[in-house]
């Protein structure tokens, strides 16, 4: 038998909450290189804040946990990309992040999950808002489609359009 | 001098290496060299359908665990010290004593 | 005594197709992955989190299969699930556990998804029982039939039992999280020791949130009183979603809630909670009315019998001390006069706490189909309740539980100890708690010394963690270890009702053998302290202060 290689070590690919998987056009930047013509830019998260005020165009904005993501809500309109750092596995700030920009700020656009993304987690993700995952899986669009999938029964609303147990055995009533 | 020792994958239960492989009974484990340990310890950890979190414990030179790990090493290796459970199971099971309390 | 015709229906939820598809979709997930680690697809760090979702540890022995009983309620038919479980898979025993579920200790991996299958025949599975999720919800073991109680727990624990199922944002919390939820005047569920303890009195809920033990001990400071129930799941919705931002993330024993709300203040938190909970969309999050009452529609009254032939009960009583003995003991006053709800002791002398064999299971079934309308609990005390049970049925039922040796009448008394497996199963534990409480209970094993000494709680933790409730006994023993060597240190004064208060350590710790005969000078002078046998322990020792029972507990140390 032979040892299993862990998902973990799968170069991350980016893939939609419909299962396909896309080539990421936006770039990280680092805090101290400027902003040109280079294409879409994802800026650091307080860099953001100190900058989108001046800004016209669309910009991407990396989250990390610890974030507040209230502080962003001046600048919604301005952002296209929202990138939300999940640095561990254990680490479960970012789903919070994730309802909050869908459910009480209204942010509508693209909503990304980065970093350590594993196939485990994906289905959390969707019921969170996410709709890209920069996921790392031998085969990482079937990972998305079947997360999906995983569950047929769910217990609360969250940000997706999933209804709770509780309105589909009152439904009509 | 150090014992090698983990879970048998598929029911958990306390295993012993032994120079021919693992065994259930703690007093046939195999006093290691520290090297010869250190070796085997890496190779049972890459190869983890077998069993499940090896992990070395050192020896005194009278061939107990050292103090720290003592009281944890004897009833893992002899089984639970309790009621229901006790000397029966551990005969049944192969755990004679291989820790002298 | 004439026998009292009851019907064996337990008044407890029932899944529908949603909780039936929902266990059905996690077991053949587990199943699949089971198969893909024994194939050795994945490895034991990308199974290890998944197994222990669905509640299968790797501990000392062997692995330990952890199953929900949702806040402590059973059927007699689960009960006998149980039983075959203990059987089939395991050593012919189950052992029950402080936060009210069951463990078996000698599972198979291999077996553990036909278990689970098992265990789903019967509306029960084993998620969320660890890992950093919304744990079991906990209560009171006589919702429902206690004299005192004023609102019942348990449809509210339901209704948190569902919102709490795999919950999407607060899976991955900073630490695993408990709710408990009492209903009576006398808090059973000991809610101040928990990260959110909810009491239910006519005018909603009093909300605490903040406490438990550990490493760091903390009573839940109270953080809003009268929540509307309707609103109950967004308020615990704003409660988790505040602590999953900012809970420590950085320290795995600064990470549970009690630390976030010290560190903030009752105050802060609770403004916090506030904010959130106002940016909620409520609806969303509350289940409707229409899903409240469903839930509370199961759990109307059983069918009580009438009547009671008191002249009967009394011969019984006269006749047969033990009988008296653990009618005294061993009920609890229940709404209706002619009902008792019975505690079935799992602590009988020289046995571990919270042991059940197999055979006890099904004698437990047995008489809460004959006797006990077919439902059972498990108490946090680690005991088996039969919450309604004729009088007229008791003395039947003390003979053949007594036959089986589930006749102990020993409820509340010293003997009645806490434990929690500590080291002889236990991979975390430092020291060994079962052996001591073996010990204790060889000690006092004189039933007349026992009842003299009246209601005192030992509860023994076998590390920091606190398993085993040592902050909150009014004996409190934690073993730690020192150079490979056992030692035990004694607290004082601790409760967990609802007057919770932590116990404090004293002086240095004892040696196993120490223990009984430290603890035996301790209720010794307590008997000699005591303005009268009313006045229990904890009351005595609040009186006297903790010094003179402290320096009796090392008198020889």
């Amino acid at each position: 038998m032979s040892t299993p290689k862990a998902n973990s070590t799968y170069d991350a690919q980016l893939v939609t909450n419909a299962g396909d998987v896309i080539p990421n056009g936006w770039r990280l930047l680092a805090d101290d290189e400027t902003h040109g013509v280079d294409g879409p830019v994802v800026l650091g998260f307080d860099r953001a804040l100190r900058e989108l005020d001046g800004l016209n165009g669309h910009y991407g904005v990396r989250i990390n946990p610890g974030d507040d993501v209230r502080l962003l809500e001046p600048f919604l309109d301005k952002l296209t990309v929202i990138e939300v750092a999940f640095p561990g596995f254990r680490d479960g700030r970012g789903y919070s992040t994730a309802r909050i920009l869908r459910e009480d700020l209204g942010y509508t656009r693209v909503l990304r999950a980065v970093g350590d993304v594993l196939r485990d987690q994906l289905f959390y993700m969707l019921r969170c808002g996410f709709d890209e995952f920069l996921v790392k899986d031998k085969d990482p669009a079937e990972a998305v489609t079947s997360a999906a999938k995983r569950f047929s029964t769910t217990y609360q609303g969250a940000a997706d359009s999933a209804r709770p147990a509780w309105a589909l055995r009152h439904a009509g009533v | 001098m150090k014992l090698l020792t983990a879970n048998r994958l598929t029911d958990g239960l306390t295993l012993w290496y032994s120079g021919s492989g693992w065994v259930e009974d703690a007093a046939e484990a195999t006093k290691l060299s520290d090297d010869d340990a250190d070796a085997l310890l890496i190779e049972w950890k890459l190869r983890e359908t077998e069993v499940v979190a090896p992990y070395l414990i050192p020896l005194t030179d009278t061939g107990n665990p050292v103090q720290r790990e003592h009281v944890r090493e004897f009833v893992r290796a002899n089984g639970p010290t309790i009621g229901q459970t006790t000397d029966a199971v551990a005969k049944e099971h192969g755990r004679t004593a291989i820790f002298e309390e | 005594m004439p026998a009292t015709t009851q019907a064996p229906t337990p008044t407890m939820y029932k899944y529908d197709a949603f909780d039936h598809a929902f266990v059905r979709d996690r077991n053949k997930e587990f199943a699949g992955q089971v198969a893909r680690r024994l194939a050795g697809e994945i490895t034991e760090d990308q199974f290890k989190p998944l197994r222990l979702m669905n509640g299968l540890y790797l501990q000392l022995h062997a692995y330990m299969l952890r199953i929900a009983v949702p806040y402590g309620v059973l059927s007699s038919k689960q009960m006998r699930k149980f039983a075959h479980i203990a059987r089939t898979y395991d050593r012919d025993f189950g052992h029950f556990t402080t936060r009210q579920n069951l463990q078996f200790n000698w599972i198979k991996l291999a077996d553990a998804p036909k278990i689970l299958e098992e265990l789903a025949e019967v509306e029960m599975h084993a998620l969320q029982t660890s890992g950093n999720c919304i744990r079991n919800t906990t209560t009171d073991q006589f919702a429902g039939a206690a004299r005192d109680e004023v609102a019942d727990p348990r449809p509210w624990a339901e209704v948190i039992r569902q919102w709490s199922s795999n919950h999407p944002e607060f899976t991955f919390l900073p630490r695993k999280f408990k709710i408990a939820i009492t209903g009576a005047t006398k808090d059973r569920a000991a809610i101040r020791v928990h990260d959110i303890g909810l009491h239910l009195k006519p005018s909603g809920f009093d909300v605490y949130v903040g406490g438990g033990m550990g490493r760091t001990p903390h009573v839940a400071p109270v953080i809003k009183r009268d929540l509307n129930p309707e609103q109950l799941l967004s308020y615990l919705e704003a409660c988790l979603r505040v602590y999953n931002r900012y809970g420590r993330r950085d320290n795995i024993y600064k990470a549970r809630i009690k630390i976030l709300v010290s560190a903030l203040g009752a105050e802060e938190y609770g403004r916090q909670v506030e904010e959130e909970w106002s940016r909620l969309d409520k609806a969303k999050v509350d289940a409707p009315a229409a899903e409240v009452n469903r839930i509370k529609s199961f759990f109307p009254d059983p069918a009580f019998v009438d009547g009671f032939d008191s002249a009967a009960f009394e011969r019984a009583r006269t006749a047969d001390a033990g009988f008296a003995r653990w009618v005294k003991n061993n009920t609890n006053p229940h709404k209706r006069d002619n009902h008792v709800s019975v505690t079935i002791s799992l602590k009988p002398t020289g046995l571990p706490p919270g042991d059940a064999s197999s055979a006890q299971m099904d004698v437990m079934a047995d008489v809460a189909d004959a006797y006990g309308y077919g439902e059972l609990r498990v108490s946090h005390e680690q005991n088996i309740i039969l919450p309604h049970v004729a009088k007229n049925d008791l003395y039947t039922l003390y003979e053949k539980l007594d036959a089986a040796g589930l006749g102990t009448a020993n409820a509340g008394k010293i003997t009645d100890m806490i434990a929690c497996p500590g080291l002889d199963y236990c991979s975390l534990a430092n020291a060994r708690s079962i052996p001591l409480a073996q010990d204790i209970s060889q000690r006092f094993e004189d039933a007349k010394l026992t009842d003299q000494i009246g209601d005192l709680q030992i509860k023994i933790s076998g590390c920091i963690n606190a398993c085993g409730h040592h902050h909150v006994g009014h004996i409190g023993i934690l073993g730690v270890d020192k150079q490979g060597i056992e030692f035990y240190q004694i607290l004082l004064g601790g409760r967990a009702d609802e007057k919770a208060a932590l116990g404090q350590i004293t002086g240095k710790g004892l040696s196993a053998e120490a223990v009984p005969a430290a603890i035996e000078r301790v209720v010794r002078l307590y008997l000699d302290l005591r303005t009268s046998e009313t006045e229990r322990f904890i009351d005595t020792l609040e009186r006297v202060g903790r010094d003179a029972f402290a320096e009796a507990l090392h008198e020889h140390a």
